[in-house]
């Protein structure tokens, strides 16, 4: 029967020297989030489905699993954490002092076809900032950074863009909804033969469909932020050029610039993303092991205006790096025999901190 | 080393032409032999030899770099993979199709169109957004024939010249999609081996 030899499609099962692995990542990576302060947030693995559609946006809606309390209540398994802390720290925590830094570790579902290296469940740990400005998106690269760096991951690219460059260029073309959903997607795709076929029919003048193409190339070192400057002049773009600018100096003025490229036509993600917004990859591995931005306005539909930031890394692309820091050796342990003087020997030796092994 | 997926035949005999074309030369018998996997001589790039419709897959996974991809397949597969570049051959339509005559996507009997096509995703999620209920029967090969023994009352295949559609006496209903061959890059190659992928993406613009 299939129940009792296979496991759901999109699941896992950790065992040995995979499930010793995640413990390792998890403990390697929750000393870094308490060493910046962060403190940890267990929230509850369902919660009511609107927390989440406030939080991902309608777009997402049917990756949920969803189920009917007998209250009625409609209820959802957590497909994210933000939305969940977001809440918990405009309403539980609202009266604490700013910054509000927490962090969370655990499994996230969504009904999604497993592929392309996502999972069904999957395990997510992460970051969230609320309160602490936009100097906080510094922070939480700095953990990023701080975090890889303690896993022994060497070599490491953040990919940093802003939803704000294109945000102040959409702002100033009056287009329809569904035309700017449009856009949004060639340029996700840095699709140039889409984006052309796309730009041939809206009205837009030259020199807006010239920024328009320039998008896509406008990836690689902090060069591409002057680059970015001669084509713009809106206030909105303006600042988003300033803050990645002042980003990168203080990465370069800490030796991370090598670490951070800049991708101002990155624009993946969910809807609530209103500032920064970022990606790690590292070599070997084809998908981000990490992602976050900024999403100010999430609080607000909780009640509280807040600014946020935070990401999350991927615990199970994470496994799949390979470095001494995550080489988990097999423990040694003392054998001892099976009889009476079997159990005092053991005793004697878990009370010196001892792994013991009782054979039959 | 930049790896990139092509799938056997006429995508791949045009695009070692524009490799060569771009100074990047692999082996004579590349097209000839049964190896799956060759290195150029320059030492920087390699091709990996896949089925068609798998070609977005090794991208998407990052196994291989770069691919490169007809239409149908990155639509069917819906890969997600930068696609920076359009190339100037592969040229097809992705269109519905019925016997000579029919000219509608769905008759008003009987009330579900079974269309026949290698293609799922794309025909449900074209048949979807018309409206149109619709049961997907899958083939692998010969679409053409299904309308003529009446397995199904249309079908999603890709079109070339149209001539095969017309020696079986069917005709284009509807186009859903129509481009050339594209060049697809793995997200994190793209970041990563940023200046190996930009370089060979300016190589081969044509």
């Amino acid at each position: 029967m299939k129940a009792y030899t296979q496991i759901p499609p999109g699941t896992r099962i950790l065992i040995g020297r995979a499930a010793r692995r995640r413990r390792v990542l998890e403990r390697v990576l929750c000393s870094v989030f308490e060493g910046w302060s962060y403190e940890e947030i267990v929230p509850p693995i369902f919660d009511y489905y609107d927390v989440f559609i406030k939080g991902m946006g309608r777009g997402l809606e049917d990756q949920v699993y969803r189920f009917i309390d007998r209250d009625g209540n409609i209820l959802a398994l957590r497909p994210e954490f933000t939305s969940q802390v977001a809440k918990t720290a405009v309403t539980r925590l609202g009266s604490s002092s700013k910054p509000i830094r927490l962090y969370y570790s655990g499994e996230v579902l969504r009904f999604e076809r497993p592929r392309g290296g996502r999972q069904r469940e999957f395990a997510q740990i992460g970051i969230e900032n609320f309160g602490g400005g936009q100097q906080a998106d510094i922070e939480i690269l700095l953990i990023a950074v701080e975090s890889m760096q303690r896993l022994g991951i060497a070599e490491f690219q953040i990919n940093l863009g802003s939803v704000d460059f294109l945000g102040g260029i959409v702002d100033r073309i009056e287009l329809p909804e569904d035309q700017i959903s449009k856009l949004k997607s060639v340029l996700n795709f840095k699709d140039q033969p889409g984006l052309e076929n796309l730009l041939s029919s809206l009205p837009l003048d030259e020199r807006r469909k010239n920024i328009l193409r320039a998008i896509p190339h406008l990836t690689g070192g902090v060069e591409v932020l002057n680059e970015a400057r001669s084509l713009i002049r809106n206030a909105r773009s303006v600042a988003a050029l300033d803050h990645l600018e002042e980003i990168h100096s203080i990465f370069d003025r800490l030796g991370l610039a090598r670490h951070l490229t800049i991708d101002l036509g990155e624009v993946r993600g969910f809807d609530y993303y209103t500032g920064i917004l970022f990606r790690a990859y590292i070599p070997q591995l084809g998908f981000e092991v990490a992602s976050g931005g900024r999403y100010d306005s999430l609080a607000a539909t909780f009640g509280e205006d807040l600014t946020a930031v935070g990401f999350s890394f991927s615990l199970d692309r994470l496994e799949q790096v390979a470095t001494p820091q995550l080489d988990v050796p097999d423990s040694q342990a003392t054998t001892v025999s099976g009889d009476a003087a079997g159990f005092e020997r053991a005793l004697e030796l878990r009370k010196s901190g001892k792994m013991v092994k009782r054979c039959l | 080393m930049l790896v990139v997926a092509i799938a056997k035949g006429r995508l791949l005999e045009l695009s070692l032409e524009l490799f060569a074309k771009a100074g990047i030369h692999f082996a004579d018998n590349v097209q000839a032999s049964r190896k799956l996997i060759f290195d150029a001589k320059d030492g920087n790039h390699r091709i990996v030899l896949v089925k068609p419709s798998d070609v977005s897959t090794y991208v998407e996974y990052g196994a291989a770099d770069a691919g490169i991809a007809g239409l149908d397949v990155l639509m069917e597969s819906g890969a997600d993979v930068v696609q920076p570049l359009g190339l100037k051959f592969g040229y097809c339509r992705i269109a519905v199709a019925a016997q000579k005559g029919v000219k509608s996507l769905a008759g008003s009997e009987p009330p579900t169109v079974r269309v026949a096509t290698k293609y799922p995703n794309i025909t449900m999620e074209f048949f979807n957004s018309r409206g149109i209920p619709v049961e997907i029967i899958p083939l692998n090969g010969s679409i053409e024939l299904a309308p003529l023994v009446g397995l199904a009352d249309r079908i999603v295949d890709l079109v070339e010249s149209g001539q095969t559609l017309k020696e079986n006496g069917l005709e284009i209903v509807e186009v859903i999609a129509e481009s050339s061959a594209r060049l697809i890059v793995n997200r994190a190659s793209y970041q990563i081996k940023r200046a190996a992928v930009l370089n060979f993406i300016e190589a081969i613009r044509q």
